[in-house]
């Protein structure tokens, strides 16, 4: 997979491989792979009686539907590459102004991956010691966060 | 019969509430450079201001990023959850 930036401050990403495909797909899995999802766990830090009720009411739903409308545009920016390939080529272009979005999914993708195997609490830990799994999952969050680090520096 | 006037004096007493404070929470994965974008994004901080906060969040594990009333706090750690960073809430003793 390549990934360069672009003149207009966006990058473009070249996948070069079915690995490749299948770890940009991979996005939106690990973002739904935790069992609660991020915006109920971000509404339950709100904790105060006179706060709390209100929050799960009208907050918690407005976060959720924003995280995962900016799935569903991941997911069809993707699958619209893959579908419709150019000379050969089978391009993602992240704009400027899709940067946000594509930020988003990455790190809701990384938070679910982090709360599903706590990779945060030992990282010093050799990933050769990591069960086949939790090898390949500490993988695509590496990915992830090149690929936000990217974003942040280029996009934002 | 004399003209009296009647003066009347209004006294308001304002009782202080404590404040709100919007308290962003250490977590593996956001980055840094992201936690201090949207500190920039959300408060209008300068970049020395959002990365003194940001530091504080990353070694002290939570930082007050801000304080006032309840309306105006919980629109800031609305936007900072929209924004995916562990976001909490609570009235200052």
């Amino acid at each position: 997979m390549k990934i360069a930036p672009t003149l207009e401050g966006g990058l473009r990403i070249d996948p070069e491989t079915a690995g490749d495909w299948h770890i940009l797909r991979a996005i939106i899995l690990d973002a739904n792979g935790y069992e609660t999802d991020l915006a109920s766990r971000l509404g339950g830090l709100v904790t105060d009686e006179r706060i709390a009720e209100d929050w799960q009411d009208i907050v918690v739903p407005d976060l959720r539907e924003s995280f995962t409308d900016d799935l569903h545009r991941i997911y069809a920016a993707i699958e619209a590459a893959a579908a419709f390939p150019k000379d050969g080529e089978n391009p993602i272009w992240i704009t400027r102004e899709d940067a946000l979005t594509w930020y988003s999914a990455l790190n809701q993708a990384r938070l679910a991956l982090e709360e599903k195997y706590r990779f945060g609490q030992d990282p010093e830990s050799d990933p050769a010691n990591l069960s086949t799994v939790r090898q390949e999952a500490l993988l695509r969050s590496q990915f992830y966060c090149a690929l936000q680090s990217f974003i942040l520096s280029h996009s934002l | 019969m004399p003209e009296t006037t009647t003066l009347t004096e209004t006294k308001t007493d304002v009782a202080t509430q404590p404040p709100w404070n919007v308290i962003v929470h250490d977590d593996p994965v956001n980055l840094m450079g992201y936690v201090t974008y949207v500190l920039m994004k959300i408060f209008g901080y300068n970049e020395k201001y959002a990365t003194t906060l940001m530091l504080q969040v990353h070694q002290q594990g939570l930082s007050i990023v801000w304080s006032g009333e309840l309306e105006k706090a919980e629109f800031y750690v609305q936007q900072l959850q929209f924004h995916q960073l562990k976001t909490s809430i609570e009235q200052a003793e």
